[in-house]
């Protein structure tokens, strides 16, 4: 009651009125390109003058200035081809677009090129060998020589990555950010310090649309990820029962797991289920302590190995070899164990498949007859160790 | 119109108002806790962009996160305004009056009030800080490379970088982590050479620049094999002796009214 006596309704008005007239005042601008970003929308193209991609952003300034934040929070300027360098920033800084030749080091970062159907004219170096690569477009550009094998990332070919000419290198690795502004090469980091969520893993080909002025594609492929994702929505919508499921593994004595900020996480969730790392937040592939693990283990019922087959995830026996630890947890026992397929990590740009057969393993009542093509279930033995445990029944 | 004046300068220095603002910064943070930790990318590039550019993208595309920001700066606006007011009505009142006892009772009794002044110097030196801080994002440097910086014709060189690691048994996964990280420094202008350390929360000056270490790799002798760099962010901030004035105005009002309650006290016993 004394507090009404101390607050005189004159005083409050004052506060309030100068409140709102300044608040008004912070949300107006006169600049009229900044008055369109506003409006969220630029009048000729219908384009979004500002989009934020979780930690990335691209901020469309003029038709003839991009300015994009990439994954280290670094900006890069992107010009048209045949504009003058712009003189209030470092050269190696600005991109000239459309981009013409690419180095990428990750298979998502090209399987991104691909979704915006330009790997094919572009790319001109990557870091895996041949052999590894699961995408046909790409053997086929190493097999001609128009793809060149740049080296491990540990380990680049500095002078096969020159004389390849690239005028952008996407990467996950921040040093040769020095090396590579020595050679006058812009570099894009595309993998960010927290894990990406749901919507930055569906949105991030608007990150390297406007370096190949693919926006149209890319808005494109974004519709395709969102209609997939309604699907699941609307389908499991009516689940009774939700599963819980942990996504990770342990490698030697460090356990890596996806935190609940990821966008493994964040589908989880949406197709009515329980993300057991929920309450994890960081980077992508973050390390938690044996115990939660084991903890988190204890009543899941899918679990979603890091490892493929060819690293040892042949059955969930094989996985309990690996790791002794593990052989207890309740999806190893009683429920149910997926290792992705080789191309899985290549294949970005079927993102909407990726999301659906997530949501087919976890809701499997939804989507009867359901073939899968980017995770296999781990059988509980290895075909070999029945073979020679039918062998010794014999 | 002296009047109006008079009346508005009254209301303003009100200590309703006071206790209204602070009713709103209190609910206004509450509102902003929920935000800050549902959608943290949204204000992360605050830290380098500056407050106009953040304004302009962040801040004016997403409003219901950060709606709570700008109400918060009107906010403090308002009570920087009030304390103001009401400090200077006061400290006149105490000028008029001076009364017996002279300047050093007079001083001793301006002691809150120089630490209102303090506060409202620290504030203003945030705002300066967010306007007008230059800064140059994620600056990466391997051993031997170098960073021009801006406008200086200096340059830094990384010398080497010294991890420490976790060799405990207490805390089995920590074991091999990196807990602390000294980066050797090389920087040189027209007057010479000089070595310097920086670390996590020990940043360089050099040149009118600050350097802060933001990041580095690897973290741990185990794992994934990174390549050794560190990540710096490089800022010019002008608010820093705004702030740093501020606080020791702030310090020199804080020693002052101790002072005057020891005498205080001593006086009655």
């Amino acid at each position: 009651m004394r507090m009404f006596n101390i607050l005189r309704p004159d005083d409050c008005i004052l506060a309030m009125a100068a409140l709102i007239v300044l608040l008004t005042a912070a949300g107006c601008n006169n600049d009229p390109s900044a008055t369109s970003s506003a409006a969220g929308k630029n009048t000729d193209k219908e384009r979004p003058a500002f989009l934020q991609i979780g930690e990335f952003a691209v901020n469309r300034i003029s038709p003839e200035r991009t300015e994009v934040r990439d994954g280290a929070g670094r900006t890069l300027v992107l010009i048209p081809r045949e504009a003058p360098m712009p003189t209030d920033c470092a050269p190696s800084q600005v991109v000239r677009v459309p981009v013409r030749r690419v180095v990428a080091y990750g298979g998502f970062d090209v399987a991104v090129l691909r979704a915006l159907g330009v790997l094919e004219q572009t790319l001109v170096g990557v870091t895996t060998p041949k052999e590894r690569w699961h995408v046909p477009d790409v053997k086929r550009g190493m097999e001609s020589g128009r793809i060149a094998f740049l080296g491990d990332a540990a380990s680049i070919d500095y002078e096969r990555l020159k004389q390849s000419e690239p005028e952008l290198v996407l990467t996950w690795d921040p040093s040769i950010i020095p090396l590579m502004d020595d050679l006058h090469i812009p570099v894009a980091v595309t993998t960010t310090p927290q894990a990406m969520c749901l919507n930055a893993r569906m949105r991030f080909v608007q990150f390297l649309a406007p370096f190949f002025h693919k926006e149209p594609e890319a808005d494109a492929f974004f519709a395709r990820i969102d209609a997939a994702l309604r699907d699941i929505r609307a389908r499991t919508a009516g689940a009774t029962r939700q599963p819980k499921v942990m996504w990770g593994d342990i490698y030697e004595k460090r356990v890596m797991v996806e935190p609940g900020n990821a966008w493994v996480g964040e589908l989880v969730g949406l197709a009515q289920s329980n993300y057991q790392f929920e309450d994890v937040f960081g980077t992508s592939c973050i390390e938690i302590t044996v115990e939660r693990f084991l903890y988190s283990g204890q009543d899941a019922d899918i679990f979603f190995t890091y490892r493929s087959r060819d690293m040892g995830a042949t059955s969930k026996a094989a996985l309990a070899r690996l790791n002794p630890l593990i052989k207890d947890i309740a999806p190893l026992k009683n429920g149910r164990a997926y290792a992705p397929l080789p191309h899985y990590s290549q294949s970005a740009d079927k993102l909407d498949e990726i999301l659906t057969e997530i949501s087919a393993i976890l809701h499997p009542e939804f989507y009867p007859d359901y073939q899968l093509h980017y995770f296999a279930e781990l059988p509980d033995a290895d075909p070999v160790a029945v073979k020679e445990k039918n062998h010794d029944h014999i | 119109m002296k009047t109006v004046s008079a009346r508005l300068w009254n209301r303003l220095s009100s200590i309703n108002l006071t206790v209204a603002l602070c009713l709103l910064l209190t609910m206004d943070l509450v509102w902003g806790y929920f935000c800050l930790n549902r959608r943290t990318a949204l204000f992360t590039p605050l830290n380098d962009l500056g407050l106009i550019p953040w304004a302009q993208t962040y801040g004016s595309h997403n409003l219901l996160a950060t709606g709570w920001f700008f109400l918060l700066l009107t906010l403090l606006a308002l009570l920087a305004v009030n304390t103001f007011t009401c400090t200077t009505s006061r400290v006149a009142q105490l000028l008029r009056a001076k009364g017996p006892g002279g300047w050093q009772r007079l001083a001793l009794r301006l002691a809150p009030h120089v630490m209102h002044y303090g506060l409202i110097v620290i504030l203003a030196g945030y705002l300066c800080s967010y306007l007008f801080t230059q800064v140059l994002t994620s600056s990466t440097l391997t051993p031997g490379s170098h960073l021009s910086l801006p406008g200086s014709g200096s340059q830094v060189q990384l010398l080497a970088v010294e991890p420490e690691y976790y060799q405990g048994e207490r805390l089995a996964f920590w074991k091999n982590e990196v807990i602390a990280l000294r980066a050797r420094l090389l920087l040189s202008d027209n007057t010479g050479q000089r070595e310097a350390i920086l670390s996590c929360n020990r940043p360089v000056r050099f040149q009118g620049y600050s350097l802060h270490l933001i990041d580095f790799a690897p973290k741990s002798l185990n794992g994934m094999k990174m390549k050794t760099r560190i990540d710096l962010h490089v800022r010019k901030d002008p608010g820093v002796a705004l702030y740093l004035a501020g606080m020791a105005l702030f310090s020199l009002g804080l020693i002052l009214y101790f002072y005057q309650w020891i005498v205080h006290r001593e006086a009655h016993r």
